[in-house]
C-alpha cells in the first residue's frame, strides 16, 4: 500500500517446488494478448455494450420477480427522458454525479484514487451548513456564493490529511480517503444529535433547517443552475488538462514518473495539487447539493453520489466529455428507478444496472482492446517464453 | 455500572469482533494474494440476504451459513473474473461488487424484510463452564460460528504461514511476475484468495442476519464491511493481529449503542455524555493512524503491505 514499495524481503522463491505446483500447467487456458490494431471509440463502444449487458440482466432479474421488463423500463425511459420535466429531474441527478465524477477523474487525471469523494462532499456540506447557521441574514446570492466556497473548503479539510500523506510519505490514498467517508457520516450523525440539533425538533435528530434565502435559483422543472455550474466546471477542467502546460504535466506525472521528474516537475506537489483540487470539488459537489435540494443538513445528503461518482469517473476515462455523457446516464437511471416504485418495482434495480453497466463495460473494454487466445501447453519452457 | 452491564458489553463484544474478524479475514487472504477487494460491504449483503431466506426455507441455519458462503464466493467471483483475469482495476471493480451487492441484496430480499426469523443460531452454553461467573458467558456461551471463526483464523494463519499454498500466495502478492516465472498460476492463485475471501464475507453476513440481528433489512450492513477492510490494514495484514485489532474494533462496535446508558466516571469524564456517533469513528482514524505509523517504519524495514497489491497482473505485458 505504500509508495515507493520496498523490495519483498520474505518469501524465498526458490523453494517452491516445481513439479507439484504445476498440474493446472495441464489445461487450456485464455491468454489475453493486447490487439495491435487499435478500436476507435472504444471505450464509447465499451459503455454502450455495459447498458446493453445491465439492460439484459436487469430484464432477466424483473421477469425473475414476476415483473414485465418492456413496462419497467418504458417507465424509466418515460419518468427521466419523456419531456422537458423529466429531463429537469434527470438533471437534477445529474449534476452531483457530474461534479463528484469531475471531483473523482482530476485525481484520476493524475493515476490517483479519490475513493472518499463521498466523504468529502459531507464535508463541504457541513461546512456550507455552519456558515449559513452564523451568517444567516446575508442575502441570498452573496450567501450562495460563500456557502459554495466554504463547501470547496471543507472538502479540502477533509483531503488535507490523505494529500499531505500520500505526497510526502508515499501513504496509498485509496484507503485514507476511504476510511474518512465513514468519519465524515458519524460527524454529520453527532451533529444531528447534539450541537446542531434544531431545539424545535423535539425528539426527533434534525439539524436546524437552512435559512430561506440559501436555496439556489432554479433553471426549468426541477433542475438547478447547479446544471450550469457542473458544466463550468467540467469545460474548465477540459481546458486545464488538454490545453494547457500545467495540465499536460499533470497527466505526464501520472502516466510516467520518472519522466516527470527528469523534465524538473515536482512530483509532490503535482499530487498534492490534484489531491486537494479533487478534494474541493467534492466539497463543492456537496455544496451544491445541499444549496440546490435540501432544506437542512443530513447524514444522508451525499446519497452515494460520491461512491457513484467513482464509477462515472472510472467509465469516463476520467475525461470531463465522457464524465458528463456518463453523469446523465446515471442519472437517468436513478430517476427512473424512483419512478418505477409505484409500478411495485424497487427503487434498488437501478442501483442494480448501475452496477452492471460497470461491470459490463470494464469487461467489454477489456475484450475491445486485448485479444483472447487459448493456450495449449506444449512444452513449459516454449510457453514461458514464446507467447 | 453493574457487573450485568459490563458482561454484556463483553458478550456483544466478542460478537462484533468475531463479525468484523471473518470478513476481515477474508479480505486479508486476498489481499496478501495483491488483491484489494472494496466488495466486501457488498458481499457481505448478499450473504445476510441469502442465507437468511435458506435458513428460513429449510429450517436450519447452517444450511443458511454455508449457503451464504456460496453466495458470497459467486460475489467474489465477478471480482476475480474482473480484476484478476481481466486485468482491470480493482478499486473500481470492487466499488462495482458493493453497489451491485447492495442493491441485488434489496432486490431479492423485498419480501424477507418483514420475515421473522425462526432458524437462527443459538447459544452453544458449554457444559460446566458457561455458568462461571463474568468469564462463562463471555467465553463460554456464545453461538457456535465465534469458535469457528477462531478455528478459521488459525487455519488461516497455518496455510499462508506453514504451507506451500500459502508461500505461493504470499509470494503472488509481493510479485505476481517472478511467482509466474517460477511456475504457478498468477490467475488461479489470486482467483481463489478472491473467492475464498468472498465466502468468508458471505459468511460474515449470514452472522449478522442469523444472529446478531436475526432478520434482513436493508441496511443490516451498516459499513461494518468498510471496518473490515479497515482492520486488514490495522491488523497489518496478519491473522493474529488481525485478531487483536479485532477485538478493539469489536469493543468499539458493541460500546456504540451501550454507552450513554453507563454511569461511570473516568477521570472526571461522564461516560454517558460520550457521542454514539465519535465512538464509531475511532476504528476509521485509528487506520489512517496505523497506515501513517506503518509509512513512516517503512523506512528503516519493510512494509507489511503485500508490494503487488492492487498491482493488476497480465503475462503479456511483462
Amino acid at each position: 500500500m505504500t509508495d515507493p514499495m520496498p523490495e519483498p524481503t520474505h518469501a524465498p522463491l526458490h523453494t517452491v517446488s516445481r513439479g507439484r505446483a504445476r498440474w493446472h500447467r495441464g489445461l487450456i487456458r485464455p491468454v489475453l494478448q493486447r490487439r495491435s490494431d487499435v478500436v476507435p471509440a472504444a471505450q464509447a463502444i465499451a459503455f454502450v455494450i455495459g447498458i446493453a449487458v445491465a439492460l439484459v440482466a436487469g430484464a432477466l432479474l424483473l421477469l425473475a420477480a414476476g415483473n414485465d421488463p418492456a413496462q419497467v423500463y418504458g417507465r424509466m425511459l418515460d419518468s427521466s427522458l419523456g419531456g422537458i420535466n423529466s429531463i429537469s429531474r434527470t438533471l437534477l441527478r445529474a449534476t452531483p454525479l457530474a461534479l463528484a465524477g469531475l471531483a473523482v477523474a482530476v485525481a484520476g487525471s493524475m493515476g490517483l484514487w479519490n475513493i472518499g469523494a463521498e466523504g468529502q462532499m459531507m464535508a463541504g456540506a457541513t461546512v456550507a451548513a455552519g456558515l449559513a447557521m452564523t451568517a444567516g441574514d446575508l442575502p441570498g446570492p452573496v450567501l450562495i456564493v460563500l456557502m459554495i466556497g466554504a463547501g470547496a473548503v471543507g472538502g479540502v479539510v477533509l483531503m488535507a490529511g490523505p494529500a499531505l500523506a500520500r505526497a510526502y510519505l508515499g501513504v496509498s490514498e485509496i484507503i485514507t480517503t476511504l476510511m474518512l467517508v465513514e468519519v465524515s457520516i458519524r460527524v454529520v450523525e453527532w451533529l444531528e444529535t447534539g450541537p446542531w440539533k434544531d431545539p424545535e425538533s423535539q425528539g426527533f435528530a434534525l439539524i436546524e433547517p437552512l435559512p430561506d434565502q440559501a436555496s439556489l435559483p432554479g433553471l426549468f422543472g426541477r433542475a438547478h443552475i447547479g446544471v450550469l455550474i457542473a458544466i463550468a466546471l467540467l469545460a474548465a477542467f477540459w481546458l486545464a488538462v488538454s490545453r494547457t502546460a500545467w495540465g499536460y504535466e499533470l497527466r505526464m506525472a501520472g502516466s510516467s514518473p520518472a519522466t516527470a521528474r527528469y523534465a524538473g516537475i515536482s512530483l509532490q506537489r503535482k499530487v498534492l495539487t490534484a489531491l486537494v483540487l479533487s478534494g474541493a470539488l467534492a466539497g463543492l459537489a456537496g455544496a451544491v447539493e445541499l444549496t440546490g435540494t435540501a432544506t437542512r443538513l443530513d447524514p444522508g445528503l451525499s446519497n452515494g453520489y460520491g461512491f457513484a461518482g467513482i464509477i462515472v469517473a472510472a467509465l469516463a476515462l476520467m475525461r470531463p466529455s465522457g464524465v458528463a455523457a456518463v453523469a446523465f446516464v446515471f442519472g437517468a437511471v436513478q430517476v427512473g428507478g424512483q419512478s418505477i416504485q409505484t409500478l411495485g418495482v424497487t427503487s434498488s434495480i437501478a442501483t442494480i444496472l448501475q452496477a452492471m453497466i460497470l461491470i459490463g463495460a470494464l469487461v467489454a473494454a477489456v475484450l475491445l482492446n486485448y485479444r483472447v487466445r487459448w493456450v495449449r501447453p506444449v512444452g513449459h519452457d516454449a510457453e514461458a517464453t514464446g507467447v | 455500572m453493574s457487573e450485568a452491564a459490563v458482561v454484556g458489553l463483553l458478550v456483544a463484544t466478542v460478537q462484533f469482533a468475531t463479525l468484523v474478524y471473518l470478513a476481515g479475514l477474508g479480505e486479508l487472504i486476498a489481499e496478501r494474494s495483491g488483491v484489494l477487494n472494496l466488495g466486501v460491504e457488498g458481499m457481505m449483503a448478499m450473504g445476510a440476504v441469502s442465507g437468511f431466506m435458506m435458513a428460513l426455507a429449510t429450517g436450519r441455519p447452517w444450511i443458511g451459513f454455508a449457503f451464504a458462503a456460496l453466495v458470497g464466493m459467486a460475489v467474489a467471483g465477478v471480482h476475480a473474473l474482473v480484476s484478476v483475469v481481466m486485468g482491470a482495476g480493482q478499486v473500481v471493480s470492487g466499488l462495482a461488487i458493493t453497489i451491485g451487492g447492495l442493491g441485488f441484496a434489496a432486490f431479492i430480499g423485498q419480501d424477507a424484510v418483514r420475515e421473522r426469523a425462526d432458524a437462527v443460531f443459538t447459544d452453544l452454553g458449554i457444559a460446566g463452564l458457561a455458568d462461571i461467573r463474568w468469564v462463562g458467558p463471555i467465553l463460554f456461551n456464545q453461538p457456535p460460528v465465534v469458535y469457528l471463526a477462531g478455528l478459521l483464523g488459525a487455519a488461516a494463519w497455518f496455510v499462508l504461514n506453514r504451507t506451500r499454498l500459502g508461500l505461493a500466495l504470499r509470494a503472488v502478492g509481493e510479485s505476481a511476475s517472478t511467482t509466474d516465472s517460477v511456475g504457478h498460476s498468477v490467475t488461479l492463485l489470486r482467483s481463489g484468495a478472491v473467492l475464498v475471501g468472498g465466502a468468508f464475507a458471505g459468511a460474515a453476513g449470514a452472522f449478522l442476519s442469523l444472529y446478531m440481528a436475526a432478520g434482513w433489512t436493508e441496511g443490516l450492513i451498516a459499513g461494518r464491511g468498510w471496518i473490515a477492510v479497515a482492520l486488514v490494514i490495522f491488523g497489518a495484514w496478519r491473522p493474529g493481529r488481525l485478531a487483536a485489532g479485532s477485538l478493539l474494533f469489536g469493543f468499539t462496535l458493541a460500546l456504540q449503542p451501550r454507552v450513554q446508558t453507563f454511569d461511570l466516571n473516568i477521570f472526571g469524564l461522564e461516560v454517558n455524555t460520550i457521542s454514539p456517533a465519535l465512538l464509531g469513528i475511532l476504528p476509521f482514524l485509528l487506520t489512517v493512524v496505523v497506515l501513517i505509523a506503518i509509512s513512516f517504519r517503512a523506512r528503516h524495514r519493510p512494509s507489511p503491505a503485500p508490494a503487488a497489491l492492487t498491482l493488476p497482473y497480465r503475462r503479456e505485458e511483462r
